[in-house]
This record gives structure tokens, sequence and C-alpha cells, in this order.
């Protein structure tokens, strides 16, 4: 069983990266899921719910581009509150990243 | 796994919800598969690395209930939540259940009291001024009114704290959310 802290540290960590990364560029779940699960090791199914959740909450956006392959392919973008709230949230974890990292080293 | 198994099981954990989602929720998890099969995976890869299909039906059934609690505050909806969040095995069923159903019980008595209360209320409004009452027929329809005011405010003091147990529970089961369960213990 791991320490709740960690589950309560990536689950932070992956909403706010999925965020990030869509504050790039659009993007659909297979290549967020993808791109995360390598970067940070999380299970590739999380992603859904976790987009599914971003989107009841009205973060993010939804729309479908034709495909050379298969089906349309649905995109995500950032909506204007998802935009807001990345910031807020980068912000607020760069300052509490800095604080953990400085008593961090200076523990060493 | 299959992908043939793995979205008949996502099926089987889906079932009751909109079949508006359950298809969109479907059609996610084939992109999935078509998306990963294109990369060069083989299904089973795919399936392993998209996790347990019987917890991930658990975690978009809890989200889906949590948005309907919060478009409709009806204890049918409420329940629907509490149900769903307390299957995701996020909080401890044993040590939450008794004090769930306690406080619960607390709640449908203060309501049933609330509701006799303002019957007793309009009894006396009405009847009490026939009734030859102390104090005149005045006193008994102002004390009708007081009752019936007093009762319907408790009611509504009732619902207010009810709908804010209810939201905690669902932060609380969400902030427990085992989302991240598979990275973390790998699947069997």
């Amino acid at each position: 069983m791991p320490e709740p802290i960690e589950i309560q540290l990536k689950k932070g960590a992956l909403e706010l990266c999925v965020l990030a990364l869509l504050s790039k560029h659009d993007s659909y779940a297979y290549e967020i899921a993808a791109r995360l699960a390598d970067a940070i090791g999380m299970g590739e199914g999380t992603i859904y719910p976790l987009m599914r959740r971003l989107q009841s909450d009205g973060l993010v956006e939804t729309y479908l581009v034709e495909s050379t392959t298969g089906p349309p392919r649905k995109y995500y973008r950032l909506s204007d509150a998802g935009k807001q709230n990345f910031t807020s949230q980068q912000a607020a974890w760069k300052s509490f990243s800095g604080a953990v990292e400085s008593i961090l080293g200076g523990a060493q | 796994m299959t992908r043939q198994a793995f979205m008949a099981r996502l099926r089987e954990g889906l079932r009751g919800l909109p079949p508006q989602s359950v298809a969109d929720i479907v059609a996610d998890y084939e992109a999935h598969f078509t998306d990963g099969e294109a990369a060069g995976r083989t299904e089973a890869e795919v399936a392993a690395a998209l996790g347990d299909p019987d917890r991930l039906a658990r975690e978009i059934r809890a989200e889906s209930t949590v948005a309907r609690w919060r478009e409709e505050r009806s204890p049918s909806s409420a329940a629907a939540a509490v149900f769903a969040v307390l299957g995701l095995g996020a909080i401890d069923i044993l040590i939450l259940l008794p004090i769930l159903m306690g406080v619960a019980g607390a709640i449908i008595g203060l309501a049933v009291a609330a509701i006799v209360c303002f019957f007793a209320g309009a009894f006396v409004f009405a009847a009490g001024p026939f009734m030859d009452p102390p104090g005149g027929a005045v006193t008994a329809i102002l004390a009708g009114i007081g009752i019936m005011a007093g009762s319907a405010s408790g009611g509504a003091l009732l619902t207010i704290v009810s709908i804010g147990l209810m939201n905690a529970l669902v932060w609380y089961g969400r902030l427990h959310y085992r989302l991240l369960k598979p990275a973390l213990e790998p699947q069997a």
C-alpha cells in the first residue's frame, strides 16, 4: 500500500501536467496518456476519468478532427476557465515546490 | 487481456449510466486501442497499460454520479453519489458506515420531527381558536403561526446542513480517489 501522500502528490501533479500540456497545444487523449505515462508513471487508463472530470468542471473543451486513419479524433483544448486555473495552479505549485526544495536542500 | 475482453468488462461496469455517456466512454477507450495498435503495440500491451477495467468503470461511475448530484440536489442523486463514492473503496466502509447510518438516521428523524411540528402548528392555528384556549383565540392563531414558521425554518436549516454534509463526503471521497493506483501498485 503506497503512502497516501504519494497518491495525493501524484494526483495533484497529474492534473497540473495535463493542463500544462494543453496550454502548449491542443491534444488528444492517447497522446496525453503516452507522454505522461512515461514521465510520471501513471496508468494510461486513468487519463480518461481525469479528462471527463476536467470537462465536467469546465476546464477543457473537446472538438472533433477528421482523421486520415479511422474515425474522427477527439481533441481537447483549455477553456478560458482552464487557462486561469492553470495559471493559478502553476504559481501555487512553483512557490510550494520551491519552498520544499529549499528545505530539502538544506537538510542534506 | 484482449481488446474485446477489456471492452466487455468496461461495458459491464458502466451498466446503468445513461446510454449516451456509455457510448462516449466506450468510444474513448476504443480509440485508445486503435491509436495504440497504430503505434505498434499489441492489444494485450495496451490493455495492461490501461489498467483494470472494473476499477476504471467504478471511477467513471463515481465521477458521473457526483456530477449529477451537483446538478440535481435530490435524495436519489445523493444516495447514488454516496454509494458510488463508497464503491471506490476510498473510504474505509467498515469504519464509516455505522457513523454514516447514524448521521442519516438523525437527519431523517429531525426531518420527520420538523414535519410533525409543522402540522401540529397548523392544528393549533386552525382548531385552537375554537377550543377556548388560555389567552384567547388570537393567541392560539399567533402561536400556531409561530410553530409553523419555526418548524419550516428548522427544516430549511436541516436541508442546508445535509447538503453541506453531502458535499463534505463527496470532497473526502474525491480526495482519496485511487486514480493513480494502477501506477503505484502494478496490476497482477
